[in-house]
């Protein structure tokens, strides 16, 4: 009866040390997946939402959908801010908006003059999550900015939009590219990482 | 007669086999399930209050502007209010419903205040939180409630029943914390309030992005007046705030909706974005992270001010003189002295206070 007993505590131990063996490694070789409620603040893209769509594939330089481009400088969606920060120069403010309770995941946001740069981490790195245009000193590669109306969007864009609130929303590569109406004017302009909506 | 025997002694191995098999995983449950005792602490909140004596005069029910904000200390030190903060790291707007449902299951305060932020929210957000606010709550109706409006699509109900199924990838992250706290843990909070007492001065806070639409959503809206209803059943009164954090950005649209929805229901509603002059607050020493969060003398000088208003408004007496709850506060503020010494000798050497 005894032996018997342990060889079902055994069995058991057992069984259960190989599952979780098998889970452990599926889980380390899954980073990214979205899942990290294990107050470990580890797997930290799967906190900022990167959840596999961005990081990891793309590479650092970000460059698909629409980019915006300053001072010669270019700036897409979940580029690596580093060398953009570097290119732009020190003429911009700042400031740090960490996550609650989750370490590792701050948004840091950049304002130069006319547009500002908001990024999430991804590891160790700072990504480019949205470029906001705040005046019309700047506009779209497509020659948009914020003195024209809905009709010069439309005439730029074409007409494969969707209308989100006041906003046309134009897709690209996963990003989107918000033009934001107040009436027929244009209100602000906004380019967003799908790893931020 | 044998053939009986043998019958019950088969049974009997069954069940006992049945009963070490859950033992051992309920073990290995206890185990693997994160313990929040260092770093990311806010997911040992929910859990602190169950061993309170219940019997407060106000419960805070919200997110980090609440638990960061206001020092429960200063509100009994000052006006004898004995206080609790129920929150939680981005606790959602039915989150906090469900919190409250449940508070009432163990008490009737006379004043549940509810920090409006959450209105921005109007869908589930993501596991990590959903997992700090839920893992914590007793099994009760309430929690299979807020189970049920947090989870995210990529969610499983049988995943919260047994986190074993959520946690066991933990295995190989077990550090000397998960023993350690296998059977207790420490409290986290002072009464539901976190506090940090270093400071980091808040400049260049943004103004918000302009949004396509600045309307706060159904959901967000039938979890509020849910709570207009259910504290209108148990008698207690509900009031509405906006502490005084600079971002996330509060929109006056924002502002607008809530003041109109505090009129027409006729809810006490105080905007401390609008009241930092007169709470005192100054905000290159009065916050620990450049603006999000009040640091101890920010969190004081607000139960400073929100106590009278409290006293005042709502009618709380003073409590002061009552034995019991004298002597429990006075461990409470002991609890309290020897947190803010270590964090103090920890800035001195440098070192995170966190």
């Amino acid at each position: 009866m005894r032996k018997k007993l342990l060889a079902v505590v055994l069995s058991v131990c057992m069984v259960s040390a190989f599952a979780l063996a098998g889970c452990g490694d599926s889980g380390s070789g899954n980073e990214g997946s979205g899942n990290d409620a294990d107050g470990s603040g580890e797997n930290q893209e799967a906190e900022n939402g990167a959840e596999g769509e961005n990081s990891g594939e793309d590479d650092a330089s970000g460059g698909k959908g629409y980019v915006f481009t300053a001072n010669g400088v270019e700036i897409a969606v979940d580029a690596d801010m580093g060398p953009i920060l570097e290119a732009l120069g020190d003429d911009y403010s700042y400031f740090e908006e960490p996550s609650c309770a989750i370490p590792d995941t701050t948004a840091k946001i950049y304002t130069y003059s006319g547009f500002e740069v908001d990024t999430y981490q991804d590891g160790d790195t700072d990504l480019v999550g949205s470029i906001i245009l705040k005046d019309d000193t700047v506009a779209t590669a497509e020659g948009v900015d914020l003195s024209m109306t809905k009709a010069d969007v439309i005439e730029a864009y074409g007409e494969e939009y969707t209308e989100e609130g006041t906003a046309l929303v134009y897709e690209k590569d996963g990003m989107t590219l918000s033009f934001i109406l107040d009436g027929d004017n244009i209100a602000s302009i906004q380019y967003d990482s799908s790893v931020i909506n | 007669m044998e053939r009986n025997r043998a019958k019950k002694k088969t049974a009997v191995r069954v069940l006992l086999s049945a009963v070490i098999i859950l033992v051992v995983l309920y073990l290995l449950q206890r185990l693997l399930m994160p313990k929040y005792m260092s770093g990311v602490v806010e997911g040992a909140m929910v859990s602190e209050y169950y061993d309170e004596k219940k019997d407060h005069d106000v419960i805070f029910i919200g997110d980090c502007e609440l638990y960061e904000n206001i020092s429960p200390m200063v509100l009994w030190e000052e006006y004898g209010i004995n206080s609790y903060i129920r929150g939680t790291a981005q606790q959602l707007i039915w989150q906090s419903y469900y919190l409250m449902e449940e508070t009432f299951t163990y008490e009737k305060p006379d004043v549940v205040v509810f920090n409006v932020l959450s209105m921005k929210y109007d869908e589930p957000q993501r596991e990590t939180y959903n997992r700090m606010t839920l893992d914590g709550m007793k099994w009760s109706r309430s929690k299979i409630g807020s189970i049920k409006a947090s989870m995210t699509e990529e969610e499983n109900f049988l995943d919260y029943v047994f986190p074993l199924l959520r946690y066991h990838s933990r295995w190989n992250e077990l550090s000397g914390e998960d023993f350690k706290y296998f059977w207790h843990r420490e409290k986290v909070t002072h009464n539901g309030y976190y506090m940090r007492v270093d400071a980091l001065p808040a400049e260049n806070v943004p103004e918000g992005k302009i949004l396509a639409d600045y309307q706060f959503g159904d959901n967000a809206y039938y979890y509020l007046d849910k709570m207009v209803e259910l504290c209108e059943k148990n008698d207690v009164e509900l009031v509405l705030v906006k502490a005084p954090s600079l971002a996330p950005y509060w929109y006056d649209e924002w502002e607008v909706q809530m003041e109109d929805y505090a009129r027409e229901h006729d809810l006490k509603y105080y905007n401390f974005l609008e009241l930092i002059d007169e709470v005192g607050l100054d905000f290159t020493t009065d916050t620990y992270d450049a603006g999000l969060h009040l640091n101890l003398s920010g969190a004081e000088k607000m139960a400073h001010y929100f106590g009278r208003v409290l006293a005042e408004d709502c009618g709380l007496e003073n409590r002061r003189g009552e034995e019991e709850l004298e002597r429990a506060w006075e461990k409470k503020r002991q609890a309290y002295d020897a947190e803010i010494a270590r964090q103090q000798e920890a800035l001195e050497a440098g070192e995170p206070v966190k």
